[in-house]
């Protein structure tokens, strides 16, 4: 049986697999937040869900939310608190178990940058960017404080990076064990989720390689679009494709449909 | 006899700001709660070089910067959230008319706390390792930067970890959803930092979308998380957020964010956007005319205006609000 999907939806689904039933969870808004809410729909419903503003128990009810206060997220929370007890005494503590987060790019050693986008590198003296982006936001402190985090990404050659020009969210850093060098307290990312397929740490250098492809892709075609020397690795397989309940669950959370633009 | 602390938005201006300060505002990330009116004012007012302490960015940044009102600021996120990159924020930083200094969004509500407290730093385990580490916008030249998070050891453990400055902002404009004229005032939805920028600030003065009687502060006295012993004034000010929602009050304007973004994406944009949004309206009447009443209407009746069921009974209205602000200033 054929079914249709969006790459995007692949994407979202493949990232909601990583996350486990029960686990304390932090999603930000955008296409990483129906990623949370359609695994929460679908095989995490006790899933421990936040956004960084402190909304807890709040789903999202027509569509993706515009912001956290809207209304499509506001209308069945039952506890509004703050950033620093979101951010801070359930995240940056090191107490969150999951992650998710975007990025406008990422290196080989899953660092992000969401800052802007200069023309070569920023050189000894900052200066502005050539185009700015939307800055750190709450993505830096789950970098840094969450067990792990996934990040979520379009595979393009302009976004996969051989080093970030400005490192907003850390990731591995300069890779082996710059993290704990860096007094970083959470584990660092475990996956990045592309259009294309799985990218996953090496235990050791943490340089991040691809672990799987989608049914759609294949290893040359993200190779062409990735901007480093990508390894692959020796197992590397195909992800199954979603089922018709995944699909079901996915779209009930992305009523708008965001994911199939 | 209860102070009344009312005062009209024009006179809170006039009174508490001036050019080159450091103002704080942007209450609860770009789509929520924020007191976008005072802003506005700000600019009718012709205030200049603003130094802008905004936890994350708003429409109210994204205007001010976009107009030229602000020559420095400091924020965590500074896109819109579900509407993209913020167009009048990034016009000014891209031609070097604003400097942002980038921290996390948990960064600043800290450094807030720091400043609330009085702590000469507070300890940091989040931006660093990080560029938000390295990098200052404000002292460009120091690379890696070690006066922007400096690296300190933990007496205790001996790790290595940061140190954020604390932020002490000259006022802070937060947007309520409910207060009653002495400054007590009930948010509803996330208090992102309110709570603490109320403390850290030198200067508080509240923007409320409705003006509730002490009873209601009284009834519910554990959710009054700004009292009004630190409130200098209050300003009533139905829509103070527009076109951002305010929850229990109204919900996001779609079209006015996206097409606001829009406009202060040029210099034409920004210069009829403030003609026609900023300088068009005489009064709080004006302001509602200007949103328009059947919006207005479509937007307070939302999924959310239950959340203001517990409270109804304690709201002043319209004619009884406007009547106290009119005999604070007599």
């Amino acid at each position: 049986m054929t079914i249709d999907y969006s790459r995007q939806e692949m994407m979202a689904i493949a990232t909601g697999r990583e996350i486990r039933d029960g686990e304390l969870a932090i999603f930000g808004v955008g296409l990483s937040m129906l990623a949370g809410y359609f695994a929460q729909a679908h095989h995490a419903p006790r899933v421990r869900a936040m956004t960084e503003g402190g909304v807890y128990g709040a789903t999202p009810v027509g569509g993706l939310p515009w912001g956290i206060e809207c209304n499509r997220l506001a209308v069945n929370a039952v506890s509004f608190t703050s950033a620093l007890d979101a951010l801070g005494c359930l995240v940056a503590s090191g107490r969150c178990d999951v992650g998710i987060i975007g990025a406008a790019q990422v290196d080989r050693f899953g660092n992000v940058n969401t800052t802007g986008i200069w023309d070569g590198k920023i050189g000894a003296s900052y200066r502005p960017p050539k185009t700015r982006l939307t800055g750190a936001g709450g993505a830096n402190d789950i970098a840094c404080g969450a067990k792990r985090y996934l990040i979520m990404v379009s595979h393009e050659p302009k976004r996969f990076v051989d080093r970030v020009s400005y490192v907003t969210s850390p990731g591995y850093l300069d890779g082996g064990d710059a993290r704990e060098q860096a007094g970083l307290i959470g584990g660092g990312p475990t996956a990045i989720i592309t259009t294309l397929g799985i990218l996953r740490p090496d235990p050791q250098t943490h340089e991040f390689q691809l672990d799987a492809y989608f049914t759609f892709s294949g290893v040359d075609e993200i190779l062409a679009n990735t901007g480093w020397d990508l390894k692959v690795a020796a197992d590397a397989r195909v992800v199954p494709e979603p089922s018709p309940e995944e699909l079901a669950a996915l779209r009930r959370v992305d009523e708008t449909g965001m994911l199939r633009r | 006899m209860p102070t009344n602390k009312l005062i009209t938005l024009a006179e809170a201006v006039r009174r508490y700001t001036w050019d080159g300060m450091q103002y704080a505002s942007g209450a609860a990330l770009p789509v929520g709660s924020d007191a976008i009116v005072f802003g506005r004012e700000l600019l009718r007012q012709q205030r200049r070089d603003l130094h802008a302490i905004f936890h994350a960015n708003t429409q109210q940044l994204n205007l001010l910067a976009a107009a030229g009102a602000v020559t420095q600021a400091e924020c965590g996120f500074s896109g819109l959230e579900g509407f993209g990159f913020a167009n009048g924020l990034r016009r000014a930083i891209e031609q070097g008319r604003l400097v942002l200094e980038d921290f996390s969004n948990l960064a600043m509500a800290l450094r807030l706390l720091g400043g609330a407290l009085n702590w000469p730093f507070i300890p940091a385990t989040v931006n660093i390792g990080s560029d938000l580490q390295y990098r200052r916008a404000f002292e460009p030249d120091v690379h890696p930067n070690p006066n922007k998070i400096p690296s300190v050891t933990d007496p205790f453990s001996g790790k290595r970890i940061g140190a954020f400055s604390p932020l002490r902002p000259d006022l802070a404009a937060i947007h309520v959803t409910l207060a009653d004229p002495e400054g007590d005032a009930i948010m509803l939805g996330t208090e992102w930092s309110r709570f603490e920028l109320s403390r850290a600030a030198k200067r508080v003065v509240l923007l409320a979308d409705a003006i509730v009687h002490t009873d209601c502060m009284r009834q519910y006295p554990n959710l009054v998380r700004i009292p009004g012993i630190i409130v200098e004034a209050v300003v009533y000010w139905p829509f103070t957020a527009w076109p951002q929602a305010s929850p229990g009050m109204y919900d996001v304007d779609e079209a006015h964010m996206k097409a606001m973004n829009q406009a202060l994406g040029s210099e034409h944009g920004t210069a009829t956007y403030v003609r026609d949004y900023v300088d068009s309206y005489v009064d709080l009447d004006g302001y509602l005319d200007l949103i328009g009443r059947g919006k207005i209407a479509e937007l307070s009746n939302g999924a959310t205006a239950f959340l203001l069921d517990p409270y109804r009974r304690w709201l002043l209205s319209h004619a009884e609000a406007l009547a106290l602000t009119a005999a604070a200033s007599a």
